[in-house]
This record gives C-alpha cells, structure tokens and sequence, in this order.
C-alpha cells in the first residue's frame, strides 16, 4: 500500500531541471523510503512546490557535512604513495559538489502517506540554499536549527533568530572542535583545577 | 492607570521556570486583559548536544544513549533508531522480537498517557483525580519493574531483536496486571468523560482547526484530535503491527478535552494490543544470533510513540561511529500549533493547553 506515486521519478526530473538521481527502497512490511538527490540545490523551490501539490508533509530536516571518503590502501610502498599524492582527485556527488569534508548535505524528509521521500541537496562550503519555510510552514524550526549549527546560509528565511542556542554562544558549533575538557567545563580532567590555580595567580 | 490603560497589549513571561510546566520552556505572551494575543515560543534551556554525541559513539553504544534523550518514550527512541539500523543492514528480526517489541512499547504508552492525563486534572486543580489517575499508573511502572527490571528507561532493544523475554509466569503476570487495569482505566475514562470540573476547564479550550493542524505539520494525538487519522502503526506498519488490530481513536473538535479523551481511548486500545500480543506470541528466538555488522548506508526509521510519530535519520559510512543521526520528535512540530491553540485562550488556560500537547522539552532540544 504504497503512497508515493509511481511515476514519482518522472514527476521529480520535471520539476527539477538540473537533474535528478533517484532511488527507493521497500521494507518487508510494504513502506517505500525513496531518495532524490538534486543536481543543483537551487532546484529545491520547484521540489518543493511540486511536493506541496501532492499533499507532502514535511517531516524533518537534517544537514550534515559528509566526510571525505577513506582512500583505497595503496599496495606500492610509502615512498612511491608519496610522489602519486598530487594526482589525487576529490570525490564528487553526482551534481558536481566536491566532497571536501567542509560541503553540506542537507536531507529533506517528506511523507507522502506513510511512505518517505527524502530530497537531498549538496550546497558547496560558503553556499547558500533557499528557504523552504514560505511553502511549509514546518521548515522554520529545522532551518534555524541548521542555521546556528552551521555556517550555511539559508536565503529568505522569514524569521533567522537562533532556536535553541543563545545568542552569545558563538556560531557554528558544530563545525569546530571543541575540547572535551572546555565542553565539560574540566570536569573529568584536571584542567578546571589548573584554571583555578590560574585564577589564583599560579600559587600552588 | 484609567480605564483606557487596562485595555492595551501587555507583555508576560511564562517560563521558564513555572509551578505548571514539567519542563523549562519560555513562553512570550502578549496578552489584552486577560486573554492572550500572541505567543512567541523561546527554546533551548535544556540543550545538551545528543546528536553530537551520537556521532562520538559507536552504532552499538547509540542504542543505550538514545534511550536516555527522554524519559517518558525512551523505549521508542532505540525501537526506531535499531530499525533504522537494521534497514541498512538489510536484517529482519524474528517473529517472537517483533511481538516483544509491541509489548514493550505498549506498556510505555499505557504508563505515559496516564501520566498526561493525571497532570491535566492537577492543572484543573482537581488533585484527587490526579492521585487516582498516578495511582493507576503505578500498576504500569510496577509492571516495568517487573519485567524489565526498571520503571522509566527499560532497555528492551537492541539491533536485530530485543533484549528481555517473557516466561509463562511473566505473560500470567503481565494478563493479571491488565485485568487489574481495565476496570481502572474504563473509570477513569468515565470520569474525563463526565466529569464537570474536566469538561468546564477542557471543553472548547485550546481549539485547532484541521487545517491549522496540517499547516504546522503536527502527529500523534493532537492530531487525531482534530480529525487528522494518521498513526504509524496502521499507515507504516513495524515490528507485528501489520498482524495485530490497532485500533486508532479520532475525534474532531480539537481542544483539551479531545486531545485527553484519544489518549485515554489509546490506553484501552492498547491494553488489548497486549492481550493480543500475549495470545500469538509465536515461540523462537527474541533476537539474531551475532552481533550483526552495519555496512555504509542511509536508512530512514519512524514509529508511532506515545506523543506521535517519532522519525529516525542514520547514515552510516562502514566506520564504527555513524556518520550522522537525526531524529526528530512528536513534540517538535506540536509546539508550533500551541501558537494557534493559545491565540484568544484565557491566561488562566495557558498551562493546560500548554500540556495538552503532552510536550517533551528534553526530546524536542535534545
């Protein structure tokens, strides 16, 4: 009892003119979780326009910036690797976004029924995507959410204040590497005890 | 201050810290007189980074940590987070895992919706009621005791099956704590439906349209309370819920009242999933054999918990931590609609429209 359309695939390619890269699966209990990347994220508006008329709920927004892929061990010895090191080329997605560990991906869960449909976009680092909050009211949180944990832009938001973190906390938390010691404010190190000492004037 | 004065917008704090709410939340109300105008929703007083961590944690370590993201479902947490897994890995659990998994969620949502409802007679003042209904509840917790050796985080899921079994003394103790709580729950149902001092401070108060509910996108019973049937055990069926009758309660006027009465319809419906679940429970094994390997992968999982559909998103990439997960809660698109259920309510009604969504603040900020 699937709810996704059948022809969803062609119904996508449509509206997204950039281009389209679809695949869906079935779980044994008969739900579809289909998957659309998007060639080119400015896509997104037309996705979502199309998605709206066929009564999608949008469920959930999540980003991410994927890794760059582990490399294949390299049978010659570390003398030869280091002189084939230049050559090598950054993995791609399919729209030509160079996965450089600093790319975003953000993944737009929609349900249609009980089915998934996930649209996801590939926005390079100092990117901007558009906001999908002016056609589903549900993208406000979840967009401010990815806006103060990320450094993305999301153009034409109405409403960029922070959502759950304070104003003073500086931005992106998430793409900088906090120290456990600093996170926990030291306290399963000792390092809240050198800054008391610290504090103190250094006597010990 | 003239007359005139008294009838301008004022400005009040409700939050974070408030005698009413369970949890910090800050409310912004604009108020005229005494009823509200506006509400802007401030989160984030309980923001812990979860989803960070979840990251710095091994596929196998992230069902024990999202079991504690919340207290009331932390059962449906690892439940859609190992379905998420074992989709994947392309695993399908046994027959006997997929019965134990209903039961195990079954029994959280009977514990959790007594407790919402128990807190809106507190609200309404009516504290013996609030008394009973805890009362009644404890039946349940003594339950979890029981069978799970814990009252609130039960640690019944794993990935490719559960961690707990039940015995034939178990499901004879489990049928007797059912035959204790029907009569109680049917009385309690009774009483919500009747009772004046209920009906006087639910009825019509917190009202959402249909079309307001789709507009914020909201699940669970705040949902079905206004007339929108959708519950995940019937439209994506999981674990044996595609075998067993569920019965999902609707209704369609949309207020307080409503949004109590699905719930506690829910707990009967439920205590008959049990006594179905009990009755085919199929022998075999409640878990796979290995510890199974999770490949590189993206999956979506949901359930249907307590406060609604709960969703899961995992992408793995081979490594022994997943790459990312992403969930997002019943109660995080609910708090949008409260802005259109508090809209021209009394002051005095705040903090039971407030908890008639049955919010999660520690799920929601994670």
């Amino acid at each position: 009892m699937t709810c996704l359309p059948a022809d969803i695939q062609t119904q996508l390619a449509a509206a997204a003119p950039g281009g389209v890269e679809y695949s869906s699966t079935t779980t044994p209990h008969g739900t579809v979780t289909g998957w659309c990347g998007l060639a080119n994220s400015e896509d997104l508006l037309a996705v979502g326009k199309m998605l709206l008329q066929l009564g999608a709920r949008l469920a959930m927004v999540s980003a991410l910036q994927p890794p760059v892929p582990e490399e294949e061990e390299d049978e010659s010895d570390e003398g030869a690797s280091d002189a084939a090191k230049p050559e090598k080329e950054v993995p791609k997605t399919f729209g030509g976004t160079a996965i450089d560990g600093k790319a975003y991906e953000i993944d737009y869960h929609f349900l249609l029924g009980g089915d998934f449909l996930t649209v996801i976009a590939y926005v390079p680092a100092g990117g901007s995507i558009p906001s999908l909050t002016p056609l589903f009211r549900a993208a406000d949180w979840p967009e401010r959410e990815i806006m103060e944990n990320y450094s993305l832009v999301i153009r034409d938001h109405p409403d960029p204040r922070r959502l759950f973190l304070d104003p003073s906390i500086d931005a992106a938390v998430l793409e900088r590497l906090i120290p456990f010691s600093t996170l926990v404010n030291a306290a399963s190190t000792k390092a809240l005890w050198d800054k008391v000492l610290a504090a103190k004037g250094g006597a010990s | 201050m003239t007359a005139i004065d008294a009838a301008k917008t004022y400005t009040i704090p409700v939050g974070p810290l408030h005698v009413a709410l369970e949890e910090p939340m800050y409310f912004h109300v604009d108020i005229e007189g005494e009823t509200v105008r506006e509400v802007d929703i401030r989160a984030g007083h309980v923001h812990r980074g979860v989803e960070y961590l979840t990251t710095k944690r091994s596929i196998y370590q992230n069902v024990v940590l999202t079991e504690r993201i919340c207290a009331l479902c932390s059962n449906s947490h690892p439940e859609t987070y190992v379905m998420a897994c074992e989709q994947i890995a392309g695993l399908e659990i046994p027959e006997r895992a997929a019965y134990l998994r209903v039961v195990a969620a079954e029994i959280k949502r009977i514990a959790s919706h007594l407790f919402n409802v128990g807190i809106l007679a507190h609200l309404t003042g009516y504290d013996t009621l609030f008394m009973y209904a805890m009362q009644v509840r404890e039946i349940m917790q003594d339950v979890k005791e029981t069978l799970f050796g814990n009252r609130m985080d039960i640690g019944a899921m794993c990935i490719g099956g559960v961690r707990y079994d039940l015995d034939a003394e178990m499901k004879a103790y489990l049928l007797a704590a059912l035959d204790k709580l029907a009569p109680e729950v049917e009385a309690l149902a009774d009483t919500y439906r009747r009772n004046h001092t209920i009906l006087r401070r639910s009825r019509g108060v917190g009202l959402l349209t249909k079309e307001q509910a789709i507009a914020c996108a909201t699940v669970g019973p705040v949902a079905r309370a206004c007339g929108l049937e959708y519950d995940v055990r019937v439209d994506a069926p999981y674990a044996a819920y595609d075998r067993l009758k569920v019965n999902v309660p609707t209704l369609v006027d949309g207020d307080v009242w409503s949004r109590a009465m699905i719930r506690v319809t829910e707990i009967g419906a439920s205590i008959q999933l049990l006594r179905d679940c009990l009755r085919d429970l199929p022998d075999g094994p409640t878990r796979l054999p290995d510890r199974p390997d999770i490949p590189a992968g993206r999956a979506m999982g949901k359930c249907e918990a307590p406060r609604g559909e709960l969703i899961y998103f995992l992408k793995t990439n081979g490594a022994d931590q997943p790459e990312r997960v992403k969930w997002r809660v019943p109660s995080f698109p609910n708090w949008d609609a409260l802005r259109f259920m508090l809209r021209g309510a009394k002051i005095a009604d705040i903090a039971i429209i407030v908890n008639s969504i049955d919010p999660c603040v520690s799920c929601t900020e994670r």
